[in-house]
């Protein structure tokens, strides 16, 4: 004799129908949300791992526009200090000009006035800004860093410079103090355009004058490069951080992502299996029992 | 020799029999629907035999008794099962609620504050003497904080709600176990009195499934069908004919209840059901989570202070506390966490008092890898929450899932012992019906013989 089975298959069958539906139910979830991983106990490990993944994201975004504000200040920066080689070149053509012996004083005088037209012009330049912060006072940045008293140009800023980071771990310089770049030890700019007035007024040592004001022009293009490759490296930080940007949220796609295709037949299963548990139940409840066949 | 009238006795004893066993069957039809019934079988016996003239006669039929098949083991195992069920359910449930507040797949959670307010720091980093950058600090700083007091407020809601679903379980256990006590004691009677105490022993194993959803229960034969329930920890709940109630009370700290038997606090003792559950999560993972949440919360403004107060604002004055300084300890960090600076110029951004200097920015941007909180950087420490709070809810979804499929099949089992089958109760009817009939027709015989006889004496 077989084991009796239990005649009551209802409380089986519901559990069934109930499954098929939680299978549909998932996998219409999962297609409609574009993610396999809906709440943390669908997949605990990766949506631990989602927590640092979104985090470097935000970060990457953050570093964006870090080095959008470092361009825009290194662009001014580096335009400010090409004015300034500008003007330099401008003050070497006047020396040259004054040093020619068939001047009289009043010419020189003439030219010496320019030279002084371009001392305040480059003084200006060195007090330049950016969003209301000096560029040039080192991180004194709410102090005027060049002040004229009488013929003699002071220095009242820092030799600080900051650090920024690029990418994590990568950081740049974030200025260069205005001491080393107008009143460097090797090309002082302001001393140098002083001493040619002065040559252009008295009419002595004109071409001394002319070879400080080009060793300043030397140091100061020198210095400029910095911006130069500081611009550079800023793109070549923008290009990786554009990358990782793509990289993590492959990375987060995989993690939590659902795969279209499998979702969709995932569904479909679910969707059959849903009607045959359905059909099954209804041919089950139907079925005749020993006294339909009484008479 | 036999008689006559034996027969005729015979026949009506049969008659009686097959009634009764009819009236079995029809009682079963009757109840195949209902829950916790479980069929009835009509115990038939053939009366003792009489010595007549050396002779050995059968006298008949008679219903003996009428008993109900069930399995007591069967019963003892589903209700084993219903516990676990019941634990695993009622944690899953409020578990759900606990993880959808630290949803990261769908940005919920304390992933962006947290990272938006380091990165208002690197900003401050690349521009620090702007004040709109500060601002931002501040801003950032603020959400950061709204975010642990919202969370950590959402939590207490979620404690508060279940502390309530305690006081209304153990409201059901005292409802339960009082029912209880009063059909055992009529089992206790049926069995004594020699009577099938079945309908009454449905009944309770009807109500003991219920407590087990809620509680756990230890079950012990005490004689007479009589059972003691006690939970597995050995408080009682019903002896015999009487039920012990259990009581809550406030704990003084932390104003949740706690569940009392007979003066004891049993409230960690308890260890399957619905109650336990709910203790579960009120006083495990909700409790847990909110210390981790402090302790994040501490870390980051306890270091973040410090490193402020290391530099200078924009005034070149030393920096003071950023964050009002959490409790000692840490406990109820996470919802008192407040920003308290509001003048963005007083962010120490500068290490050496000049306002374009960032190195401070720079120190307490680094604090976002430093091990601030609980020995790891704010970050690990809060995907080490988010995993915890997840893989506890899987966990648990998990064993409910293969505890529900053994629950299915014990109650199959169950289902084959005591479960009414509509074609053996037909084919119950046709067997009585037959027999039935067939004493009637001899009876009818009987009488006719009789008949006759009487006739042959007559007149």
């Amino acid at each position: 004799m077989s084991i009796r089975l239990n005649p009551n298959l209802l409380p089986d069958l519901l559990a069934s129908i109930q499954q098929s539906k939680q299978n549909e139910n998932v996998a219409t979830l999962q297609l409609s949300s574009g993610r396999r991983v809906n709440q943390l106990s669908d997949d605990p490990a990766a949506a631990a791992s989602i927590v640092g993944n979104h985090d470097q994201a935000g970060q990457d975004d953050r570093f964006l526009q870090n080095i959008s504000t470092l361009q825009s200040k290194f662009q001014v920066a580096d335009s400010t200090l090409s004015n300034v080689v500008t003007v330099l070149t401008r003050a070497i053509s006047l020396g040259t000009e004054g040093a020619n012996g068939t001047l009289n004083p009043g010419d020189r005088q003439a030219i010496a006035g320019e030279v002084q037209g371009l001392i305040s012009q480059t003084l200006s330049l060195a007090n330049a800004t950016y969003q209301g912060a000096f560029i040039f006072a080192g991180t004194a940045v709410n102090t005027q860093p060049f002040t004229q008293t009488g013929s003699a140009v002071t220095y009242n800023g820092n030799n600080n410079s900051t650090s920024v980071e690029l990418s994590t771990g990568v950081s740049i310089g974030g200025n260069l103090p205005g001491s080393q770049l107008f009143q460097n030890a090797s090309g002082d700019i302001f001393g140098s355009l002083e001493s040619l007035n002065t040559a252009l007024l008295s009419g002595n040592n004109i071409g001394a004058a002319v070879s400080q004001v080009e060793n300043a022009l030397s140091t100061v293009s020198t210095q400029r490069v910095f911006y130069g490759n500081a611009l550079n490296q800023i793109n070549r930080s923008e290009n990786f951080l554009s990358q990782d940007k793509i990289n993590l949220s492959t990375q987060e796609n995989a993690l939590v992502g659902v795969d279209p295709a499998k979702a969709a037949s995932d569904l479909v299963q679910a969707q059959i299996a849903d009607q045959s548990v359905l059909s099954a139940t209804a041919r089950t409840l139907n079925l005749p029992t020993l006294l339909d066949f009484l008479k | 020799m036999g008689s006559l009238s034996a027969s005729l006795n015979i026949a009506l004893q049969s008659m009686l029999t097959e009634q009764g066993a009819l009236q079995v069957t029809s009682n079963n039809i009757a109840n195949v629907n209902t829950p916790g019934y479980s069929r009835q079988r009509p115990n038939i016996d053939e009366t003792p035999p009489v010595q007549l003239g050396g002779l050995t006669f059968g006298t008949g039929v008679k219903l003996q008794s009428v008993s109900s098949l069930r399995d007591a083991i069967l019963d003892l195992r589903v209700n084993q099962e219903t516990q676990q069920q019941g634990q695993l359910e009622s944690f899953i449930s409020s578990g759900q609620q606990i993880q959808a507040l630290f949803n990261e797949t769908s940005g919920t959670g304390l992933q962006a504050p947290l990272t938006a307010f380091f990165s208002s720091l690197s900003q401050l980093a690349a521009n620090p003497s702007d004040l709109n950058s500060r601002q931002a600090v501040i801003t950032a700083g603020q959400n950061l904080a709204s975010a642990f007091n919202q969370t950590s407020a959402n939590l207490t809601t979620l404690q508060r709600n279940v502390d309530l679903s305690v006081t209304q379980s153990v409201s059901k256990i005292n409802t339960l176990t009082a029912q209880i006590a009063a059909v055992n004691t009529q089992v206790a009677a049926a069995t004594t009195g020699g009577q099938n105490p079945g309908p009454f022993v449905d009944q309770r194993q009807q109500l003991l499934n219920q407590l087990s959803s809620l509680v756990d229960v230890s079950e012990i034969d005490a004689g007479n069908g009589s059972l003691t329930i006690t939970t597995s920890n050995g408080a009682p709940l019903v002896v015999a004919g009487q039920n012990f109630q259990l009581t809550t009370q406030p704990d003084a700290t932390t104003g949740l209840q706690h569940i009392f038997s007979q003066g004891t606090d049993i409230t960690a003792k308890i260890t399957a059901g619905q109650l336990a559950g709910q203790l579960q999560i009120r006083d495990q993972e909700i409790a847990s989570t909110k210390t981790s949440l402090d302790t994040l919360a501490a870390g980051i403004a306890t270091s973040f202070n410090t490193q402020h107060q290391a530099g200078f604002d924009l005034n070149g004055a030393a920096g003071g506390n950023f964050f009002v300084p959490p409790p000692a300890g840490g406990v109820g960090a996470a919802s008192s966490l407040t920003v308290a600076i509001t003048d963005p110029s007083k962010i120490a951004a500068s290490a050496d008092g000049s306002a374009g200097d960032n190195a401070n920015a720079n120190a307490l941007l680094a604090l976002q890898n430093q091990p601030i909180a609980g020995g790891q950087t704010p970050l690990n420490f809060y995907s080490g929450v988010v995993f915890k709070i997840g893989n506890d809810v899987s966990a648990a979804q998990t064993n409910q899932q293969a505890g529900s499929l053994v629950l299915q099949q014990i109650q199959d089992l169950q289902g084959g012992v005591s479960g009414v089958d509509i074609n053996e109760e037909a084919s119950n009817l046709i067997r009585f019906q037959n027999a039935y009939q067939a004493s009637a027709q001899v009876a009818s015989v009987i009488n006719s013989l009789l008949q006759t006889t009487i006739n042959m004496v007559g007149p």
